[in-house]
C-alpha cells in the first residue's frame, strides 16, 4: 500500500519508493530507504501534511508525496 | 590561513558549533545573488587563522534547492582546506548519507560527531574509533551545547588541514564497472575537468540534471555510454 494510506499509528516497512526522479532523489536523502521502518504519527488539520517517524526522528511530507512511496 | 566549511543536515547543531568555534567574531550577509543567509567567522588556534563559513543544513548534494546548490557549490568551487561534517550522532543513519556524498566529491573532512548526549540517552553506543577507521576519515565527538570536544575539533580540523586524505567508496563490482567506463568517457571527453572524476561519472550515471547541464551531456549520451557494458 502507498505511505499516504497508513492511518494514525500504524506503520510500514518501505518496499519501493516511486515518482519521477527529483522527488524520488529527495525522499531518499531524508531517508526514506527501502527497508526502512516508518510509522504515521498524525495528520494537520486539512490532513495534509501528514508527519511520518522514522529512523527515531520527525518528517513531514505532503499527502501527494507520500503517494511515491509503497510499504508493506 | 586555512578555510573551513561546515556542512550537514537541518537540526544537527552547526550553528552551534559555529558560534562555539568563532565566538563573536561573526559576519553575517548573504550568499551572492540569492536570499539565503551565509555566516563567516574567524576562529584562531596555536597561532593559526581559520576562515569558518557555515553552509545551509542539507540532506543531498543533488541541488535541487538553492541550499543545496550553494553547498555544492561552495564545495567544489571553493574548494575548502577542511569540511567539517556535523553529524548528529542520535540520527546517524541519516546522517552518514551526507558525508558519503562528501566522500564522493573528495572534499578533505573532519566528522563532528554532535549530540553524543542524546544519542546515549537514546541507548546508542557508537563506536567512534571504529566510525574513523571504516569511514577513513577522522571523528570527534562533540556535545555543542555544552561546548564538549570543541577543543579537540580544532585540533582536529588543524591536523586535517596539514595531510589531505582521500578515502574513496567501494561499490559492488556491477556499479564500479560502470563507473569505470563512465570515467574513461569524462576524461575522454575531457568533461569538467576542475571537479573530482569519480563524483563526476557518478553524478552523472545518477542522470543528475544540474552535472548534466554543466556536462552539457544529455541523458541520451550516458544511456549509449554504459549500454557498452555487458
Amino acid at each position: 500500500m502507498k505511505l499516504s494510506e497508513l492511518r494514525e499509528g500504524e506503520s510500514g516497512v518501505v518496499v519501493e519508493v516511486r515518482g519521477d526522479s527529483e522527488v524520488r532523489r529527495k525522499l531518499l536523502d531524508m531517508g526514506i530507504v527501502k527497508g526502512a521502518e516508518i510509522k504515521m504519527v498524525r495528520n494537520a488539520p486539512l490532513k495534509d501534511p501528514v508527519e511520518f517517524e522514522l529512523k527515531g526522528y520527525y518528517l513531514s511530507l505532503r499527502r501527494k508525496e507520500a503517494e511515491n512511496v509503497i510499504v508493506e | 590561513m586555512i578555510k573551513v566549511a561546515l556542512a550537514g543536515n537541518p537540526n544537527v547543531g552547526k550553528s552551534v558549533i559555529f558560534n562555539a568555534l568563532t565566538g563573536m567574531r561573526q559576519k553575517i550577509g548573504n550568499w551572492p545573488g540569492v536570499t539565503v543567509e551565509k555566516k563567516e567567522g574567524v576562529c584562531k588556534y596555536k597561532d593559526v587563522e581559520f576562515h569558518i563559513v557555515d553552509l545551509p543544513g542539507i540532506y543531498g548534494f543533488t541541488a535541487h534547492s538553492i541550499d543545496e546548490k550553494i553547498a555544492r557549490d561552495y564545495i567544489l568551487k571553493e574548494k575548502p582546506d577542511v569540511v567539517v561534517n556535523v553529524v548528529d550522532a542520535s540520527n546517524i543513519e541519516r546522517n552518514l548519507y551526507l558525508t558519503m556524498q562528501l566522500i564522493e566529491m573528495e572534499a578533505n573532512i573532519v566528522i563532528a560527531l554532535n549530540k553524543m548526549d542524546l544519542a546515549e540517552q537514546r541507548g546508542y553506543k557508537i563506536d567512534v574509533r571504529k566510525l574513523s577507521r571504516e569511514l577513513g576519515v577522522p571523528v570527534t565527538p562533540t556535545v555543542a551545547v555544552r561546548g564538549e570536544g570543541i577543543e579537540e575539533l580544532k585540533s582536529a580540523i588543524l591536523q586535517a588541514s596539514k595531510t589531505k586524505r582521500k578515502p574513496s567508496i567501494r561499490y559492488s563490482d556491477g556499479i564500479e564497472r560502470y563507473i569505470s567506463l563512465v570515467e574513461s568517457k569524462v576524461i575522454e571527453n575531457s568533461i569538467l575537468p576542475d571537479c573530482p572524476l569519480r563524483f563526476v561519472a557518478i553524478k552523472l550515471l545518477e542522470l543528475d540534471n544540474e552535472i548534466m547541464k554543466e556536462a552539457k551531456v544529455g541523458k541520451e549520451v550516458i544511456e549509449k555510454w554504459i549500454s557498452l557494458v555487458s
